[in-house]
């Protein structure tokens, strides 16, 4: 068994074989896995080399094989997979002198495709690709899989829960560093350590993309990080281009002197990737063997991390944003229940625009479909954000999908001292990693005393540790109950965090504003508490960074505590802030302050002109304003009708005209928007109902995934009085049409960019002409003209997105 | 106001028309945005290429038939493989700007089309520079989805030049570049020097299109 040796001795991969193969006559464009099938002899040759070597472990020929890239007809995957196992073994046989040990690796490499949000392969079609490989290799008898050259966190975690899932061999994973020491989808090495880590992998470590020297630092970094054996395949040096080929240019025996410092840097397995060759490897080898290892130490770093960026608890305080949340909350609620997801998405985006690290999601509400809900705005908010998220839910069945669809290694809200609990937490955070939040209450509930949360804490600990899991994946909450009925509240709480990161060594969070339940003024109570938990070490708090009290305790506690050198942060944030006096002001007269420092804006007393002006000129906060003071002297609907929509015509009409652009035209638009909203919660203050609007569904065709052009319409219709069903980019047809029936939808609009995808929007209006004949199609998208839309069968094409406004209301309006 | 704010702005569609400061002040931002998250990356590689008929190429194992490609490719004997992107946070950059705003997404968007046109321009420079110094001239880039050069040649294209692996530049089923920001071009290479090194715009036959280029 390899893992008998691994981490004790020495172990040597192969070298390169994309060169090996490009020697003996690979063409340009040719996939080199059928050679597997048709050059038995030159790949069995190549392994021979290899294991002639000296190499412990040869990778089969299996780097591309997979059913992503196998599409062509005739080629059988599994044909190809096995017989590059037996080719690998056959080449042992030859290469192997004595009775050494060797063993066979089954390489896996990336499938060339970028997963969901961002590119169009389905997490689990990943999963899917790589698991069947896998399957393969397995039975064919491969000792263990090595995931290598994967340069996309996401697409690395599809492929060790389908080695892990799909067979019991060990797993090795090496990633593309560049010299930044970054992934290409830009996560750093910690966030790297700690995915890989979590998922239990066995050997970690970076292949390819740089030679040997770049790789020190990078392995160094690895070092202060990893706690299990780390790999290094480095490429014959970097990568230099001559003629036009990409050519290495280091030589075996500098390859193998620098190997010799990798092993000393701490790696425990090692080989070559482009470029190295047998003799590198034979080199390498007589180098470095009979090295003894450096004894690889246990890290006890807690780290978080999403695709891009990693963030470990202990270093300073960190925030934990909690907006994203229903409780107490009716525009979430509502938000939730209407299926509004951009909504949601903003509420992340502003709480790292005011300083969070990482952000909770909890959608839990009692009528929705949590499961579905949380794997949707898990996955969206990691399209709009790169802080790492804590999957906050009682529903252990939504936490295991969030955690598995996840792009990193996440925070987990939470577990507790009861059993039922830990028995339906643990497995989750064993499998796919994470760092729990351990909520000190058990069956007893929650103990008064700062020694009985100790206890529970200590529970918490020990049997997670029967699990594997480690403390440093433990991050402990000693909660805090309300000062106004609990009157030593905050008192135990300060004890017990302060117990808790004493005794046990761990890292503790709590969500602060609970200690001022019921009180008035509850900011003042919050921000003096979270300054006392910070300093009794609290690791990080769980609260509303929109909230200035709370950010000013926090920016000024770093700064006091020495962890904000030269205090950069805090004047960062505070050094340009208003006075309390001048901003007092500015709150109760929104409107002078905008007048003065606009002469040009509308004179006083006329705040109808300069609503008017307002939406012309794009100017959001104006139109917010204006809006404002005009209600307390007309309606809601005279404004409307009086300002507003003869603002947006006039626009739209010089946009048409050529006078006004697109840039002003959404300005405009965005304007509007502002004194709508304003308006809406007038209306709905004073009990009115609303105007009943008509319902347009629009939507991106299914394949295509550029969404610009049908969210500029979005917002046009929307100030047209439009109700939008925004059912985002890449639409199955089904999924238009369930949209039209079920809310009895009379225009759809649909938007494609390329040739390719028209197709798809064809295909889409057959099946609404079929299921729902009384609803008219418009379409849009650079590609189309009027006569590709009659082609297609839609009713109607729009040239831009005025027009689409225009349809829609001769359609609807009249 | 430096090339590639003027190419903003032509594919805002301004034409000849006079810009707005605030339209202005968006463009600098969206710079300022991208250039804090932009990767760019790029990669290339020279191949023989043989013309098998009229209108018919062959690069290694690829076959390639498209009229325009071969009128851009006359006389010469190696082609390079072009590909080019800003990196997938600049996608995410966009979605979330989307959130906020839409003027300001169209600009960004915009923005982001020069950034990448400007980018594989040096790049393009540095191809040029490199072969003429062993006396070999380049053609302008040519893309696959430009006229009759159908998009699906994009497959074959960017196996060759392992665009997933070296530059993180994938394509969808449907064919379109993810990130989205990206590019993958032919560069035709002869020994002889030809002066058509004006870029795509000027040359192509819709003269009525807002987004030309102001040259007519």
């Amino acid at each position: 068994m390899i893992l008998d040796k691994l981490g004790k001795e020495l172990l040597f991969f192969d070298g390169g074989m994309g060169t090996q193969l490009q020697a003996k006559g690979l063409n340009p464009g040719e996939l080199p896995e059928t050679w597997n099938l048709t050059h038995e002899e030159e790949i069995v040759d190549i392994h021979r080399q290899y294991y002639a070597a000296g190499s412990d472990i040869v990778l089969t020929n299996t780097f591309g094989a997979n059913a992503l890239k196998f599409q062509e007809e005739g080629l059988s995957l599994e044909k190809i997979v096995k017989q590059a196992v037996r080719h690998a073994k056959e080449g042992a046989k030859l290469g192997v002198t004595g009775d050494r040990e060797t063993y066979v690796a089954l390489d896996v490499g990336p499938t060339g495709k970028l997963l969901k949000p961002m590119g169009d392969l389905a997490f689990e079609d990943a999963y899917q690709a790589f698991a069947e490989v896998m399957r393969y290799g397995e039975e064919s008898g491969a000792d263990l899989i090595h995931i290598e050259t994967m340069s996309d966190t996401y697409e690395v975690k599809a492929a060790v829960l389908a080695a892990k899932e799909q067979t019991s061999l060990p797993v090795f994973v090496t990633m593309i560093f560049d010299e930044r020491g970054k992934l290409l989808t830009g996560a750093d090495v910690p966030s790297v350590v700690a995915l890989l880590e979590g998922l239990r992998v066995d050997a970690l470590g970076i292949n390819c993309g740089l030679g040997p020297e770049q790789m020190l630092p990078i392995l160094d970094s690895i070092m202060e990080y990893a706690s299990i054996p780390v790999i290094v395949k480095p490429n014959a040096g970097l990568p230099v281009q001559r003629d036009g080929e990409t050519c290495y240019d280091v030589l075996p025996q500098e390859f193998a002197e620098t190997m010799q410092k990798v092993v000393g840097r701490g790696a425990a397995v090692i080989g070559g990737c482009c470029g190295t060759t047998p003799e590198h490897i034979r080199h390498m080898i007589a180098e470095c063997d009979g090295r003894t290892l450096r004894a690889q130490t246990k890290k006890n770093r807690t780290i978080v991390s999403s695709y891009g960026c990693s963030v470990e608890l202990g270093i300073g305080s960190k925030i934990i944003g909690e907006r994203i949340n229903p409780t107490g909350k009716s525009k979430f609620k509502a938000a939730l229940k209407e299926h509004n997801l951009d909504y949601i998405l903003k509420e992340g985006i502003t709480q790292q625009e005011k300083g969070a690290h990482i952000l909770d999601v909890n959608v839990g509400l009692p009528d929705i479909d949590e499961v579905a809900m949380m794997r949707e705005v898990v996955e969206q908010l990691q399209s709009v954000t790169n802080l790492p998220l804590q999957i906050d839910t009682v529903d252990t069945k939504a936490m295991d999908v969030a955690m598995r669809i996840y792009n990193g290694k996440p925070m987990v809200n939470s577990v507790s001292g009861k059993k039922e609990s830990m028995d339906a937490v643990f497995p989750l955070i064993k499998k796919y990693g994470g760092v729990v939040i351990g909520l000190t209450l058990d069956e007893s509930g929650i103990p008064e005393t700062a020694e009985g949360r100790l206890a529970v804490a200590e529970k918490i600990i020990a049997e997670a540790a029967a699990y594997g899991i480690d403390k440093k994946d433990i991050v402990i909450d000693v909660l805090c109950m309300t000062i106004s009925s609990e009157p030593s509240g905050a008192v135990t709480t300060l004890k017990a965090l302060k117990m808790v990161r004493e005794k046990l060594g761990v890292h503790t969070v709590l969500g602060v504003s609970n200690i001022s339940f019921g009180l008035p003024s509850r900011p003042i109570i919050n921000a003096n508490f979270y300054t006392m938990a910070m300093h009794e070490g609290l690791s990080a708090g769980i609260i509303n960074p929109s909230s200035d009290a709370m950010m000013q305790s926090y920016y000024a506690f770093h700064a006091l505590m020495n962890m904000d050198p030269n205090c950069e942060n805090y004047i960062a944030n505070y050094a340009n802030r208003p006075t309390a006096a001048s901003s007092a002001q500015m709150s109760v007269n929104p409107a002078a302050a905008q007048t003065a420092s606009d002469p040009a804006g509308g004179q006083s007393g006329s705040q109808d002109g300069s609503l008017k002006r307002a939406v012309e000129k794009g100017l959001k906060e104006d139109a917010h304003h204006t809006t404002c003071m005009l209600l307390e002297q007309e309606k809601p609907l005279d404004i409307i009708n009086r300002y507003l929509i003869p603002a947006l015509d006039m626009v739209g009409k010089g946009f048409e005209k050529g006078t006004v652009f697109l840039p002003q035209l959404l300005m405009s638009a965005e304007a509007a928007k502002a004194s709508f909203a304003v308006i809406k919660e007038a209306l709905q203050k004073s009990g009115t109902q609303e105007e009943k609007k008509e319902k347009i569904v629009l939507a991106t065709v299914k394949g295509d995934i550029h969404d610009i052009g049908k969210n500029i319409v979005k917002v046009l219709l929307e100030n047209y009085s439009f109700e939008v069903i925004d059912l985002g980019k890449d639409v199955p047809p089904e999924d238009v049409v369930d949209a039209v029936c079920e809310n009895d939808v009379k225009l759809v609009g649909l938007s494609a960019l390329m040739t390719t995808t028209v197709v798809s929007m064809e295909d889409t209006i057959r099946q609404l002409r079929e299921k729902a004949p009384g609803c008219r199609v418009m379409v849009g998208g650079a590609v189309l003209n009027q006569d590709y839309a009659d082609m297609i069968g839609a009713d109607f094409y729009g040239k831009d997105a005025m027009q689409s406004v225009y349809y829609a209301q001769k359609l609807l309006n009249e | 106001m430096d090339n590639r704010t003027k190419e903003t702005i032509r594919y805002l569609g301004y034409g000849n028309h006079a810009v707005d400061s605030t339209t202005i002040a968006m463009i600098s931002d969206s710079f300022r945005n991208l250039e804090s998250v932009a990767n760019c990356k790029s990669i290339y590689r020279i191949f023989d290429l043989h013309e098998t008929d009229e209108n018919y190429y062959k690069i290694g194992t690829v076959h390639l038939e498209s009229r325009n490609l071969s009128k851009n490719l006359k006389g010469c004997h190696r082609v390079v493989l072009f590909g080019a992107t800003l990196g997938a946070e600049v996608d995410r950059l966009l979605t979330r700007k989307a959130l906020m705003s839409m003027a300001e997404v169209v600009v960004l968007q915009a923005a982001a089309a020069a950034m990448l046109e400007e980018y594989c321009d040096e790049c393009q420079e540095e191809i040029r520079v490199s072969l003429e110094r062993e006396g070999e001239y380049i053609r302008p880039r040519f893309s696959p989805g430009y006229g009759d050069f159908d998009i699906h040649y994009q497959r074959p294209l960017m196996q060759m030049l392992d665009c997933a692996k070296k530059i993180g530049l994938t394509m969808t089923d449907s064919f379109m570049m993810s990130p989205t920001k990206s590019v993958t071009a032919l560069i035709g290479v002869s020994s002889t020097q030809e002066n058509c090194h004006k870029k795509g715009c000027e040359v192509c036959g819709k003269k009525d299109c807002i987004y030309r280029r102001d040259t007519v």
